[in-house]
């Protein structure tokens, strides 16, 4: 494959580091200062010299931000020095869970966005004061992605990732 | 639960960076003045929310309709954090606020109060009256002195900004549309140009409690003159002209012709042009939903009782 001169003659490994830290810039459009590395939707990259593919995974099939990540993924993507030209993919599988949180990305949701994991229990654990009376309220919220709560104890309404 | 001897003591709390929580024992004027506040910012989340989703099967397009359907989501989301915030200050209940919204007997921003007559008018909505709602909002936030307000507003803020890029890219590609949508989105801009910019509100009195108590930030006629300057040029620069003869460029700054604060006034007493069908198209989706209330208050019952 032809290389054109502006694009940096490097290894597959290099490209995929660089690949790797450009998507670390990529923040979810509703949760600024958490990328989605973070987020858990990035499932693969594949590199053919200096020519990318990233493979993603929507939180759910119908949000709203999926052309948004894509392009801001592309973009990122191709501002590296290693990099020609990049493809985004949303990928069909795996389905995302929150499981795929990574800690740096949990704890960013509760500490800026009052938004929490349940845990294996089933409980939940209120992000601002650490109590656990907290009692769901609506499968519903502002996102697709989350549901509401609210802590009994310091009296704030929590969302739930789900 | 913290307490204060007096009104002076807890302005010093204030002034000083404090923190108000639901526990703690707050001066009876504050309570009132959040709660109104809050529940004015619900309302509008809320008729904002029921604005957006007559929208969902006209938008061209499945993207565009995706992108209304989360908005519409979004919007009474956000609506449904903010009353169980403002319920729980036990100024009026849940219900109590809804009823009087619904009743006509409260208030809500402005711009829910005209009619959106093409959908060139919803992209001039996301645009300008977004933007302009983001504005304000994000001077909430930045100070804030209620805490669970002050929480909720994080996330609100965030995905505000988020509709703002909705906005713009759907403004974009009508600027590069043919002369006839082109037209469309000047005609709209002449409907919503003022709304947006009286969306601010008058000039701040003098000695306002919103900003003495930190709720507020910034004074509405600072945030008001932010906004002009920042849309004039961009709206100008895509080739649209501003609905305003008296529109000027002095000492470097964007000066708009004198407000006309009558429509703003009409809209808060619920008599703007298109207010009276706009609640009572709320009050119907109310009462048509009252058995799904219902349903779960008797099932939560039977659960109870067994």
């Amino acid at each position: 494959m032809a290389q054109v001169n502006d694009v940096l003659e490097a290894s597959d490994e290099a490209v995929r580091a660089a690949v790797r830290s450009a998507l670390l810039t990529v923040d979810d459009p509703e949760y600024p200062g958490l990328s989605i590395v973070d987020l858990g939707l990035v499932e693969l990259v594949k590199t053919q010299g200096s020519n990318v593919t990233v493979g993603l995974i929507p939180t759910f099939s119908g949000c709203p931000a999926l052309a948004m990540i894509a392009s801001d993924v592309k973009l990122a993507v191709e501002l590296c020095d290693e990099v020609q030209s990049c493809t985004v993919e949303w990928l069909p599988a795996p389905v995302w869970s929150t499981g795929r949180l990574s800690e740096a990305g949990e704890t960013r949701l509760a500490d800026n966005f009052t938004v929490v994991l349940r845990r294996k229990d089933g409980t939940l654990r209120c992000p601002v004061c650490g109590s656990d009376a907290v009692t769901d309220q609506s499968m519903a919220g502002p996102t697709r992605c989350r549901s509401v709560a609210w802590c009994g104890s310091c009296r704030n309404p929590i969302e739930v990732m789900r | 639960m913290r307490t204060w001897s007096d009104l002076e003591q807890f302005e010093a709390f204030l002034e000083d960076g404090g923190m108000v929580e639901p526990n703690d024992d707050m001066p009876d004027e504050y309570r009132q003045e959040v709660f109104r506040f809050i529940e004015f910012h619900a309302n509008s989340e809320m008729m904002g929310g029921l604005t957006e989703r007559d929208w969902i099967p006209k938008a061209p397009g499945l993207r565009l309709k995706q992108i209304f359907l989360s908005k519409t989501q979004d919007e009474i989301g956000h609506a449904h954090l903010l009353y169980m915030v403002a319920a729980d200050m036990g100024v009026k209940s849940r219900t109590e606020i809804l009823e009087d919204l619904f009743d006509g007997r409260s208030r809500f921003h402005n711009v829910f109060h005209y009619k959106a007559v093409t959908w060139a008018d919803q992209i001039a909505i996301a645009f300008l009256v977004d933007a302009a709602a983001f504005a304000s909002q994000r001077a909430v936030f930045a100070e804030c002195t209620y805490g669970p307000y002050k929480r909720v507003l994080k996330r609100i803020v965030s995905e505000e900004g988020f509709h703002m890029r909705h906005g713009e890219e759907m403004v974009l590609r009508l600027t590069q549309g043919t002369t006839t949508q082109r037209k469309m989105f000047q005609e709209a801009l002449d409907r919503w140009w003022w709304p947006s910019v009286q969306l601010f509100g008058p000039d701040s009195p003098p000695n306002d409690n919103l900003l003495r108590w930190k709720i507020k930030s910034e004074r509405n006629e600072v945030l008001r003159h932010a906004f002009v300057q920042k849309y004039v040029p961009l709206l100008r620069g895509y080739g649209f002209e501003i609905p305003d003869d008296d529109l000027r460029f002095e000492d470097g700054q964007w000066l708009t012709g004198e407000i006309d604060w009558e429509p703003l006034k009409a809209t808060m007493r619920n008599g703007g042009p298109d207010s009276r069908r706009r609640i009572e198209t709320a009050a119907t989706n109310w009462s048509d939903t009252a058995w799904v209330r219902q349903s779960l208050d008797a099932a939560l019952t039977r659960r109870s009782a067994a």
